[in-house]
């Protein structure tokens, strides 16, 4: 567990606080997106957590450790640490990268080569991408190194700093989903920052909204969107926060067991709601049945039940 | 073309002589160098902390650096009198500027994000520099170390003029003689060491940074 209380930053010859009175409580294991315009405090929030900035005032503590009390640099290596840019070190193989905070921790070399292979896997990409140099790797084939980086020594907490700001915007919905999914297989606790709320629905459990270092609301994704605290959150997520709240659940959630008419067009169960009314407004249908992965028809949706989800 | 050839035929029939110039132009050269690289090198890692020290180190260095060769020779001479001596330190001087410069501004503008990312994970300052900025520093460093030599080598002509040997020895004898062909035993051996240095390091420049360049 990660908790911030009354945190405050303030740098020097700047007016107004960087982070103000900021508390925060990140329980184990789940993602927390930090969310909000430039300049909002958002960043510095986040290192703060690893003391890559320390404190004005107020306390900090990772699993019940002040991080104040401890060696910022041995504390570091075991804290994930993902960037935008990625940083990957350009004279190193991406398995020397990989290896990075093993080797800090002195790992021998027959765990650092297995943990490699590991973590190739775990990312998604082939072991024999172990020995080329990041030059020759794509942009989303970097950020993937950059996290399989991060994870190498296993840290229960990672921070990540718009880890996809630098992906073209096809690729990166893509690499979401799947980080969606490693993060869910690593169960780690981690503290994400981003200025796209789609990402902070997209990645995060809790979003912690912030503007002019502080926290506006700190909810689910599915509270931030339906019931927005004010104005500005309202205005943050969006007009088509209704609509961004419909991807949050699939058509699985709402179906019913009503069998089909066989005339109705088809959609698959997995499909977020949100594509599944668009799919209805495309096919001027207002239900439609629901198939199965294997084509098996389980059942009936109907815009009506999307509607009240 | 006949010139050439009697510069050669003297080479064959003085080669103790020929072979004791080319020494001592060596010799002069590689201390220098070597000198150069230990002062400038160890002085860039330091300066990369502070701006202060790397505004002055970068700014006297550079005011160094528009002396001539001669002048710098000239100066050596009330200092330190005249012989080999002399000359390394002059040749020294010669060396200094590309090496730290290069070295300083190669370590200075290492990607900041690979920095950020090192800092990150829990490298420390000292961990940083040893395996981030000097193997990322280390073509510039190179690049340093080849216009350096290639200075000095040239530079290192003008040594007879305070007593410091070498090839120029012949270029001198040849100019007040009035004899070319003396002259050129002097300026060809230079002129091919200097072109010589100069492939061999790009050369090895390419095998060592080679597979780092962007594709």
């Amino acid at each position: 567990m990660i908790t911030m209380k009354d945190v405050s930053k303030r740098f020097e010859g700047t007016g107004a606080a960087a982070v103000d009175n900021l508390t925060l409580e990140i329980p184990n294991g789940i993602t927390v997106a930090l969310v909000g315009p430039s300049g909002c405090g958002k960043t510095t929030t986040m290192r703060m957590i690893n003391r890559l900035i320390d404190p004005t005032s107020g306390t900090i503590t990772v699993n019940g450790q002040d991080v104040r009390t401890v060696d910022a640099v041995q504390f570091r290596r075991h804290i994930g640490y993902v960037i935008q840019q990625v940083g990957l070190f350009p004279h190193m193989t991406v398995a020397q990268n990989i290896a990075s905070v093993p080797r800090l921790l002195n790992w021998d070399n027959r765990r650092i080569e297995a943990r490699n292979q590991e973590l190739m896997q775990l990312v998604g990409l082939p072991a024999d991408m172990l020995q080329r140099y990041p030059r020759q790797l794509s942009g989303g084939q970097r950020q993937r190194v950059g996290v399989a980086r991060a994870l190498a020594a296993d840290p229960p907490v990672l921070l990540m700093d718009e880890p996809f700001g630098a992906i073209d915007p096809i690729a990166r919905t893509r690499l979401q989903n799947e980080f969606k999914q490693i993060l869910a297989r690593v169960k780690k606790t981690v503290v994400m920052v981003t200025h796209d709320i789609d990402e902070a629905v997209r990645l995060g459990d809790r979003i912690a909204i912030m503007r002019n270092g502080r926290i506006q609301q700190y909810d689910t994704p599915e509270t931030i969107l339906s019931k927005p605290a004010d104005a500005f959150i309202e205005n943050f997520v969006g007009a088509d926060r209704a609509l961004k709240r419909l991807s949050l659940f699939t058509v699985a959630d709402v179906m019913s067991r009503e069998a089909p008419n066989p005339a109705l067009p088809s959609i698959a169960e997995d499909v977020d709601l949100r594509d599944a009314l668009s799919a209805m407004v495309a096919a001027r249908a207002d239900r439609m049945t629901v198939v199965d992965k294997d084509g098996t028809t389980t059942g009936t949706i109907t815009q009506t039940a999307i509607l009240a989800a | 073309m006949n010139l050439l050839t009697e510069a050669i035929t003297w080479i064959a029939d003085n080669p103790g002589q020929f072979n004791r110039a080319l020494g001592q132009h060596l010799l002069m050269s590689i201390s220098a160098i070597v000198i150069a690289l230990s002062i400038g090198l160890p002085l860039a890692i330091i300066i990369i902390r502070s701006r202060l020290m790397a505004t002055l180190a970068v700014n006297s260095v550079n005011a160094l650096r528009t002396l001539p060769s001669l002048a710098i020779l000239a100066i050596m001479m009330p200092i330190l009198g005249i012989g080999l001596w002399p000359s390394i330190v002059a040749l020294t001087i010669l060396a200094l500027p590309p090496i730290l410069i290069n070295a300083y501004i190669g370590l200075r503008d290492v990607d900041p994000d690979a920095v950020e990312a090192a800092t990150g994970m829990g490298m420390s300052e000292r961990q940083i520099l040893r395996k981030i900025r000097i193997p990322l520093a280390a073509p510039a460093m190179f690049a340093g170390l080849r216009t350096a030599s290639v200075q000095v080598l040239a530079g290192a002509t003008l040594a007879p003029f305070i007593g410091g040997g070498g090839l120029g020895d012949f270029i001198a004898v040849g100019i007040a003689g009035m004899n070319q062909s003396r002259l050129l035993v002097g300026a060809v051996p230079i002129a091919i060491l200097a072109l010589g240095t100069e492939f061999l390091l790009g050369q090895t420049e390419r095998v060592l940074f080679g597979e780092r360049r962007a594709a």
